[in-house]
């Protein structure tokens, strides 16, 4: 069975975190945009740690998050 | 059901980041300067130990060399790093407006939240040694906060001070995690009772002799514990000094 709902990342370097569901669209990844389809040289945008350096989180987020960039 | 680990102070990661070449936008106070590192757990992509420890991502035990030396301005989110000096004086500047020297026995726990920057400096010829601590926050982008601590060693010797909670302690966090200090001059049983079986604790012996479930740790050597009811840990002869780290698993 897969599990097919949108998940939440986070990077170890620095705390940046990246939503699925919300993609990062001025950095050419839109909404809805996959995890797994993300390519394996990507760096955090904040702070250049690698991909494989971040981690699957299930926190939630604080009251009146995420705010609309 | 009670789990362990035991690690011992060669068997951490280890990192001295140099002022100098690639590492010199990271690193400031070129060109002598240099930040010696020895990671607990993860810490991007410097170490391949354990990962953490229920909330915990990083556990640093660190110094920086001749004046100048810093982690220079960088950006954050989420993570909620505490810092524990323990030798020489700190100097932490972050965007929340805080410009604050920190001495022995001094602390912080820095919520980056919806997002900080941070600045860690030295500004003596003395080496500054400290404790970083990261865990991640029970919710993301939260409002950004910075609370500063001192633990008192004349007053909290011989018994379990609490430093930094969500319940307990005077510098309050946002994660189901609490820190304290377990200071004693001599021998001595202290039990810590976790808050549930779903809790764990890890211990690390800033100085001097804890024994704790049949294993003797020495300086810089931890332990983490979890589902466990209580945790006796005896100190030995002498001076110890212990830094407490329960967690949610
Ligand atoms: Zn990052």
């Amino acid at each position: 069975m897969t599990d097919d709902t949108l998940k939440r990342w986070i990077c170890l370097g620095c705390g940046f975190s990246y939503d699925e569901a919300l993609g990062l669209p001025e950095h050419g990844l839109p909404p809805g945009t996959r995890w797994r389809d993300i390519a394996d040289d990507w760096v955090c945008p904040d702070c250049g740690t690698p991909k494989a350096r971040f981690e699957m989180i299930e926190i939630p987020y604080a009251e009146g998050q995420p705010r609309a960039a | 059901m009670r789990n362990s680990f035991v690690l011992h102070a060669d068997e951490r990661g280890y990192n001295k980041i140099l002022s100098t070449g690639a590492t010199a936008s990271y690193v400031g106070g070129h060109p002598d300067a240099f930040i010696t590192r020895f990671s607990s757990f993860n810490f991007g992509e410097y170490q391949d130990g354990r990962k953490g420890f229920g909330r915990i991502r990083v556990f640093g035990d660190e110094a920086f060399y001749h004046p100048g030396c810093s982690y220079s301005m960088h950006p954050h989110h989420n993570f909620i790093i505490c810092a524990f000096v323990l030798e020489g004086r700190l100097t932490h500047i972050n965007t929340l407006g805080g410009l604050e020297e920190l001495g022995p026995g001094d602390y912080y726990a820095f919520s980056a939240g919806s997002g900080g920057l941070h600045e860690e400096l030295n500004r003596s010829a003395e080496p500054m040694r400290a404790i970083y601590l990261w865990l991640l926050p029970d919710q993301l982008y939260l409002p950004p906060s910075y609370t500063r601590g001192h633990f008192d060693a004349a007053a909290g010797t011989n018994r379990i001070t609490p430093l930094i909670g969500n319940d307990a302690g005077p510098v309050k966090i946002s994660q189901d995690a609490r820190v304290s200090r377990l200071v004693a001059d001599g021998p001595g049983t202290f039990r810590y009772r976790p808050r549930s079986a779903g809790h764990g604790v890890y211990a690390f012996a800033i100085d001097g002799t804890l024994h704790c479930e049949g294993v003797t740790l020495k300086r810089r050597d931890s332990t983490g514990i979890w589902g466990a009811e209580e945790i006796v840990y005896e100190t030995g002869r002498g001076d110890t000094d212990v830094l407490l780290v329960e967690t949610i698993m």
